[in-house]
């Protein structure tokens, strides 16, 4: 079967045909499986290894894949570095409209161990499960290289048992938006909520639609109660006081209208709309906010803070962003060590944030003056990046998040309660871990 | 099935010589096609079966070992399975007679001599020449609290609902969901019906008249019962369809609030978490669900449609 060829009717949204769209579970699983059962046992243990030092000597043509490039970021690097580099080509090759497909789409590659992509952009939280594969090629070498110019958090979301399988591109991590003529600058989770109580305009949206993003928004506030999901052994540790706790707190907020009941259908970018409507006092979202939140009336009254702590912790967000990671089966390794040197050096990464708007993997990129004029938040981005941490660590983290996700979004809207909740969330997490 | 029955008696069955020949002649004229159908449907799914029939590792790629029915097993012992069967059937009983009555007045209305009526037809088509995912992501953007268009004007108008986050609430969401398939979808009921509404003869209704039957008695006794085995056709396709929705729910709300299908559990199964083994057992379940439900609809509705078409012969 032709693993290259276009993505399956079920996932491929541009699709023309409703017939296709609306086919069979049956025949989507088919086409599917029928990829997936050829495939030799590999796994992370015989991966090849990048060597570091060939991309002095590369030449030929990288093509890099990933996600749909709304920023310009991909593309704008590869031109870069072709131009800075002379003897190797890269090209950006868009596989996906959104994070979820561009997933399905880069398995679909990598099962039938396509070579038409050298490099993927990979979401930090998919490591686990890409390096237990056999898929990635180990980058232990290249990031020890590297190292000293990226930060440590960033280098953590590519790791896996004990080695390196990918090297961060750039980083993400949440930040609190605020209207500074209405709310205070949030110094705990009690607080925002307290404030964004006391009159109705003041109100807080975040991410709380049922999927990924309510992973990490719950995490986030998790994290800094210092609760966990699964310790260093990855023993299930989130049926504690911890997740109680916050879920007990995510709840009361929704109910005494801290939080407007609406997040509850909000993924990233309605809650962003409704935040422009100048209704609510603070938002959750992303780095990449700020620039847009420039363009609208509001550019003047909102500020930017790091991620609040609990009441009497410490702040902890969760560690988002992208990494590049070399397909094991990529016929120009060489061309793509190279692509990641150019990539992570630290005036490529000034550039990541001056022209892209997105969070550096180098830390001195965040003191430059240059981007500091461009990103006066970077401090505050900076404080939220290093005390962020990864989402749980795991080969099935796709289902430790719906396990999350599913009974988090259950007790905020109501449907459950907060015991209930965390005793499944506790068993599902279970479940998952042991289908690994 | 249906339509073969709905299409005039091939006559007497006499086999002579030349029938025989014939009849060869087109079993050698079907036989690339009947090939080819059993490539493309029969095999992937046989191997859909054996699949389910397997546990894939989702640690070492591929490495399957054969669980029997295991996974049917599993999948019939979970909540998730018939928490996502009840919601698909209530979507499919919902959508279905809603269309259906709604696809009965359209074509009604379709069937009428009036000026423009061709223009209309085909606008009244258009919501079903919309993709799927498109209309989802419109009806979205609508039920939208804070700033989608219900909203909005509900609130403008003092009525209840501006405040409601529909998306966001058990009953709300699986009505919006309805909604926007009935939206879509009773165009292409009324579309069917309307075929039925045409082949009655006008003599009938003349007769009718002669006998001074009222316009409701006409509809009552004349109309529906002929056009019984359209609506049938029609709620036959629209049930399949609806038992295997995935788009509609996928886009609103990502199965939360009691809207998780079928088909999207598989999805979730197959494609996030790659469990193969266990999503093609979803995936079976699922079919086997359709084809039970139309078997049902051929033999006690379907009865209907073979003397209908009987009687009019």
């Amino acid at each position: 079967m032709d693993l290259n060829r276009p993505a399956l009717p079920l996932q491929n949204k541009t699709a023309r045909n409703r017939k296709a769209l609306a086919a069979t579970a049956v025949a989507a699983a088919l086409l599917l499986s029928a990829c997936g059962g050829g495939a030799v046992p590999q796994g992370a243990e015989q991966a090849a290894v990048a060597d570091p030092a060939s991309g002095a000597n590369a030449s030929g043509a990288v093509n890099i894949c990933g996600v749909k490039d709304a920023s310009g970021i991909y593309k704008g690097t590869a031109e870069a570095f072709t131009k800075a580099n002379g003897k190797v080509t890269a090209k950006y090759t868009e596989i996906g409209a959104t994070t979820d497909e561009a997933r399905t789409q880069i398995v679909q590659r990598l099962e039938g161990k396509s070579t038409e992509c050298d490099l993927f952009l990979t979401d930090v939280i998919w490591t686990s499960e890409f390096a237990s594969q056999g898929w990635l090629l180990e980058q232990t070498k290249l990031v020890e290289a590297n190292k000293d110019r990226l930060i440590p958090s960033t280098v953590e979301t590519t790791k896996y048992q004990d080695k390196y399988w990918a090297s961060p591109f750039f980083t993400n991590a949440g930040l609190i938006y605020y209207q500074k003529d209405k709310v205070a600058k949030p110094e705990s989770w009690q607080q925002l909520y307290a404030e964004a109580a006391k009159a109705p305009g003041n109100g807080y949206v975040y991410q709380g639609k049922q999927y990924e993003g309510l992973t990490v928004n719950f995490l986030e506030m998790l994290y800094s109660v210092g609760g966990e999901v699964l310790d260093d052994q990855g023993n299930v540790k989130i049926d504690s006081q911890e997740t109680r706790d916050v879920l007990d707190f995510m709840t009361e907020g929704l109910k005494n209208g801290s939080a407007d009941r609406a997040v509850l259908t909000y993924n990233e970018d309605p809650a962003r709309l409704a935040y422009e409507s100048g209704d609510f006092g603070y938002q959750r979202n992303w780095p990449h906010v700020y620039r847009l939140l420039n363009a609208t009336p509001l550019a003047s009254s909102f500020g930017v803070a790091p991620l609040p702590a609990w009441e009497g912790g410490k702040a902890s967000g969760v560690l988002g962003g992208w990494n590049l990671a070399i397909s094991a089966h990529s016929t120009n390794q060489a061309g793509a060590v190279a692509f990641i040197d150019f990539a992570t050096t630290p005036d490529w990464q000034k550039h990541v944030a001056m022209d892209y708007s997105q969070a550096p993997v180098n830390e001195a990129a965040y003191s430059d003056p240059a981007v500091l004029e461009k990103m006066p938040f970077a401090t505050e981005l900076l404080a939220s990046v290093k005390g962020a941490k990864p989402r749980p660590i795991s080969p099935v983290y796709p289902q430790i998040s719906q396990a999350i996700y599913k009974n988090v979004y259950a007790v905020l809207s109501g449907t459950a309660s907060t015991e209930e909740a965390v005793q499944k969330m506790a068993e599902e997490i279970t479940a998952a871990k042991a289908s690994f | 099935m249906a339509t073969r029955t709905i299409s005039p008696s091939r006559g007497p069955a006499k086999t002579s010589g030349r029938d025989r020949a014939e009849r060869r002649l087109a079993l050698r004229m079907t036989a690339p096609s009947l090939v080819i159908m059993a490539l493309v449907a029969a095999v992937p799914i046989g191997y859909a079966i054996w699949l389910s029939l397997n546990q894939y590792s989702v640690r070492t790629a591929g490495l399957s070992r054969f669980v029997g029915l295991e996974n049917y097993i599993n999948a019939l012992a979970s909540q998730e399975w018939w928490a996502a069967f009840g919601q698909t059937l209530l979507f499919a009983g919902l959508s279905v007679s809603l269309e259906l009555i709604l696809g009965t007045a359209m074509a009604l209305l379709l069937n009428l001599a009036f000026k423009g009526r061709a223009v209309l037809r085909t606008v009244v088509l258009l919501p079903y020449a919309i993709i799927t995912v498109v209309s989802a992501i419109t009806w979205q953007t609508m039920f939208q609290p804070n700033m989608g268009l219900v909203t909005n004007v509900l609130s403008m108008l003092g009525l209840p609902g501006g405040d409601v986050v529909w998306l966001g609430e058990h009953g709300y969401a699986m009505a919006v969901i309805v909604m926007a398939d009935v939206w879509k979808t009773t165009p292409f009921a009324a579309l069917i019906i309307l075929a039925g509404l045409q082949v009655i003869s006008a003599e009938t209704y003349e007769a009718a008249e002669l006998d001074g039957a009222s316009k409701w008695q006409t509809f009552v006794n004349i109309t529906l019962p002929l056009l019984r085995p359209a609506i049938v056709l029609a709620a036959i396709f629209r049930t399949m369809d609806a038992l295997r929705v995935f788009d509609l729910p996928f886009v609103l709300t990502r199965g939360a609030n009691g809207t998780e299908s079928m088909s999207m559990l598989a999805y979730t199964q197959l494609r996030e978490n790659r469990l193969v083994g266990e999503g093609s057992a979803l995936s079976i379940l699922t079919f086997l669900t359709v084809m039970v439900v139309s078997v049902i609809y051929v033999r006690f509705a379907g009865g209907n449609i073979r003397d209908v078409a009987k009687e009019e012969q």
